[in-house]
């Protein structure tokens, strides 16, 4: 295995986080279900793409035009459906990624379902990584504020969110907003990493497997996003032979996660500073704990 | 003039098709209140026991459609009973349903392309003769209509269960409200093994007509997005409103394919959903109902 | 002086009426209590005063504008809460949390904000958590501080509801049922901290409770609804002594009781 390699696969993860972080705030922190976030990446992919193409601009400025553009998508299928009680969002986000790939590969302008060669390999391992961090610390500024905490509200309880002045609608909408745009960055970044593009790379279960990987890493924890969109990229890369079993362990995977660990590897945890620091001083004290406690009471 | 009515017996004949699916959908959801996505791996399973029955075991074509159904049934009993009755014991939140769901969809998905059955598309046996009914002049296929038939006598059935059964009454009372038809004494762990058969049993009979119509091939599940689509169309949870969302959804796509574009047909269900969506989002049929406090 | 005001309020669910014609004033400060057997409409006036429900016909005031027509959120923003039956608290998050979350209408930085940390979020977020402290203490909740809320008692659940409620500053709070599976002790305890919280925090109580204890120590006035119908509506000395409520009511519980 050589640098090259592992530096693919690095990339891949890289790539994927973004998606699976912003699928992390809105699943996992405002408990909405999303089948439609390869559609926001195609959406970003292709913007992207026609930006640094067609009108020559840099990557990053592309990749923010593809963001918008993803997170425009996602507010048109938000105001029809998330004032809506029920599955329409869920359904009409199904609908909307089935859709967005349709009409790709029926756009001979973009290359249709022969797909679109020749884009700009400015995706890198550098970029990825300052991309990756800026999203974590975006997303980590955001839980910890009055607005993901309105989020989290409503993953919990939405009635009683209404009813302590959240206006729950508007919320939904910022979180599947952002989301996109996260989405429509990996999409960007996708594209300009494997120099092509092609609508079947957005297929409906390019969406699950993003969401397999919030569920793996546990539902509202950031850091969980993190490791399982690092270990769930690369674990099926380094075993080629596993590959087409993947997806029936993944599948069974999921429910057993949901029937008997719903709150996935992290739990709803996160890695701080703060929490490594009270785990380090739980299993220091594990040896001895009962000579703690008699002292204890002594004093 | 008659390629006029062939398309809308064509589209007739898809749409209750779809009916079948829709109203398996709609049944669970009107009960459980979450969108049951494993639906189209139950669809996907009927269809190749159905195959399987006809070409490995040369069974006739009845007998494979009887497997398929009770096949298609017990498998959803099944997966309620492994995916969802834990998750209803100790009221899981409704993502964690359609988490479950989901995950059961790609398990039965994959396996069947991991296992020696593979990815390949396969083509069923022919059971009616290909020369087409001619009707003044109007040429029907064979299969187009006994497709129509036998998804029409399955709703009757079904609606006859609902309707004027005892178990039916359960069903009604358990879709107004889970928790007080418990409280009312009906055995709604019953109902809703009863709910998931049934709507398992359509699903089968939707798979084997399906496959017999196009192909079979592990991604056919994938086709219940346009129930979904009808289901919101005609009215989430509502009966009826699925079955006519169904029905006018397959005559829309049919003639969408003849008069304009096969390119189209996929797509016109999305924008049908877009348009139902702006113009009328509670459905043809259905109601939108304020949430209790 | 009035606060809340219910005009001829009818609500029907497709032909049901679940209630009709109901009128009553609310005065400032006052705590006023909503009576009546199993379905009488109580939880629906609720309902229908915090907007989840739209009134079919009549209108409700407070402080003398409409709000009859304003979603949820924008009953809460006039300042008005409540608490729920059957409590509906942010379960997976702790008692802090629930009551930091319900703080948030006391701050205004952006989401821009937040995301650069600026002065702005750390001054008006060093307010919220100043708030919810103080909450914290003023409810005896305290030492429960980083308890996840599913996992409190039932009586603290309560408790923390009723905290929630009274992070937004509102200035009528609606108690829905607020002693239900308490026992007596506990009662005794919940009538002392509803009168304590009506003067601490400056506010009304409207009310509503079927532990006749509570509601004749501590309310003003009363209505008694029955078949979604205003019954009866007087001092607590005034609805005992009506015999349209001992029959309809009280009549119904000796029946039960025999």
């Amino acid at each position: 295995m050589d640098w090259f390699y592992i530096k693919g696969i690095l990339i891949l993860s890289g790539i994927n986080l973004m998606a699976v972080l912003g699928l992390s705030l809105l699943t996992g922190f405002t408990g909405l279900f999303s089948f439609g976030h390869a559609g926001f990446m195609a959406i970003g992919a292709y913007v992207t793409a026609m930006m640094t193409i067609k009108f020559h601009l840099p990557f990053i400025p592309s990749l923010l035009i593809g963001a918008m553009g993803a997170a425009l998508a996602s507010l048109f299928i938000g105001r029809l459906t998330l004032n809506l009680k029920g599955d329409y969002f869920c359904i009409a986000t199904l609908g909307f990624g089935e859709a967005i790939r349709l009409i790709l590969d029926n756009v001979q302008y973009f290359g249709g379902a022969r797909g679109w060669p020749g884009i700009p390999m400015y995706t890198n391992l550098t970029n990825v990584v300052i991309l990756d961090i800026i999203g974590i610390a975006i997303l980590v500024n955001l839980i910890r504020s009055r607005h993901g905490r309105n989020m989290k509200a409503i993953r919990e309880e939405e009635m009683a969110s209404q009813t302590i002045g959240i206006n729950v609608f508007r919320y939904k909408m910022i979180a599947l907003a952002i989301s996109a745009a996260f989405a429509g960055v990996a999409g960007g970044m996708l594209g300009h990493y494997l120099g092509f593009l092609q609508p079947k790379m957005f297929q409906l279960i390019k969406s699950t497997e993003l969401t397999i990987i919030v569920i793996f890493g546990g539902l509202g924890s950031i850091s969980g996003s993190v490791i399982g969109a690092l270990v769930l990229t690369s674990l099926p890369e380094l075993l080629r032979t596993f590959a087409k079993w993947r997806l029936v362990v993944y599948g069974v995977a999921v429910v057993f996660i949901m029937i008997t660990r719903p709150q996935g590897l992290m739990g709803g945890y996160e890695i701080t500073a703060g929490n490594i620091k009270k785990l380090i001083s739980r299993l220091a004290s594990f040896g001895r704990p009962r000579q703690q406690t008699i002292g204890g009471d002594k004093e | 003039m008659s390629a006029f009515f062939q398309q809308l017996i064509n589209g007739l004949s898809i749409g209750s098709v779809y009916a079948l699916m829709a109203v398996g959908y709609s049944l669970v959801y009107s009960i459980m209140n979450f969108s049951n996505f494993a639906h189209g791996g139950v669809i996907m399973i009927g269809a190749y026991i159905g195959f399987f029955s006809m070409t490995a075991f040369k069974l006739p074509f009845t007998a494979a459609f009887c497997f398929a159904a009770f096949g298609a049934g017990i498998l959803a009993v099944a997966i309620e009973r492994i995916a969802y009755s834990p998750l209803r014991k100790r009221n899981a939140p409704f993502l964690y349903f359609i988490i479950s769901a989901m995950g059961v969809s790609i398990f039965l998905e994959n396996i069947i392309i991991a296992s020696p059955i593979g990815p390949t598309f396969r083509t069923y046996p022919r059971v009616f003769s290909a020369a087409p009914f001619n009707i003044g002049g109007v040429n029907i296929g064979r299969l187009d209509v006994t497709m129509f038939l036998i998804s029409a006598i399955s709703l009757a059935v079904l609606v006859f269960i609902i309707e004027k059964t005892r178990t039916g009454m359960g069903i009604r009372a358990s879709a107004y409200s889970l928790r007080a038809s418990a409280l009312m004494g009906v055995n709604t762990d019953r109902i809703i093994l009863i709910v998931f058969g049934m709507g398992g049993f359509l699903a089968g009979i939707a798979g084997i007509l399906f496959g017999m119509k196009y192909t079979v091939y592990p991604q056919i599940g994938n086709i219940t997005i346009k129930s979904f689509i009808a289901a919101v169309f005609g009215g989430l949870g509502s009966l009826p409103g699925a079955v006519i969302g169904s029905v006018l959804l397959g005559i829309i796509e049919t003639f969408t394919s003849g008069y304009l574009s096969s390119q189209f047909r996929d797509l016109i269900a999305f924008v049908l959903l877009i348009f139902i969506l702006v113009v009328r989002p509670k459905g043809l049929m259905g109601k939108i109902t304020e949430d209790k406090a | 002086m009035s606060i809340l005001e219910l005009k001829n309020v009818t609500k029907q669910f497709g032909g049901l009426t679940a209630v009709g014609n109901v009128d009553f004033v609310v005065e400032k400060d006052s705590i006023f209590g909503l009576i009546g057997p199993n379905g009488a409409g109580k939880t629906t006036i609720f309902n229908l005063i915090t907007g989840i429900y739209k009134v079919t016909e009549g209108e409700i005031l407070f402080e003398g504008k409409e709000i009859n027509s304003l979603e949820p959120y924008q009953v809460a923003e006039m300042g008005i809460t409540r608490t729920f039956q059957n409590i509906r608290l942010f379960k997976k998050l702790t008692t802090y949390e629930n009551i930091l979350t319900a703080c948030h209408y006391n701050a205004r930085y952006t989401i821009l904000d937040s995301l650069v940390r600026s002065k702005r979020f750390r001054v008006e977020e060093k307010g919220l958590l100043d708030q919810a402290g103080e909450l914290m203490d003023i409810m005896g909740l305290g030492d429960r501080k980083d308890v996840v809320a599913g996992n409190l008692p039932y009586g603290l659940q309560r408790r923390l509801e009723i905290a929630r409620a009274l992070a937004l500053k509102p200035k009528l709070l609606l108690l829905d049922e607020p002693a239900a599976g308490m026992n007596p002790d506990e009662t005794i305890r919940l009538m002392e901290l509803i009168k304590e919280i009506r003067s601490r925090f400056n506010l009304t109580v409207l009310v509503i409770e079927h532990h006749m204890d509570l509601i004749m120590g501590i309310c003003e006035k009363i209505v008694v609804l029955n078949f979604g119908r205003k019954l009866a509506e007087g001092t607590a000395q005034d609805v005992q002594a009506n015999p349209k409520v001992i029959e309809a009511y009280l009549g119904e519980e000796e029946v039960v009781v025999c």
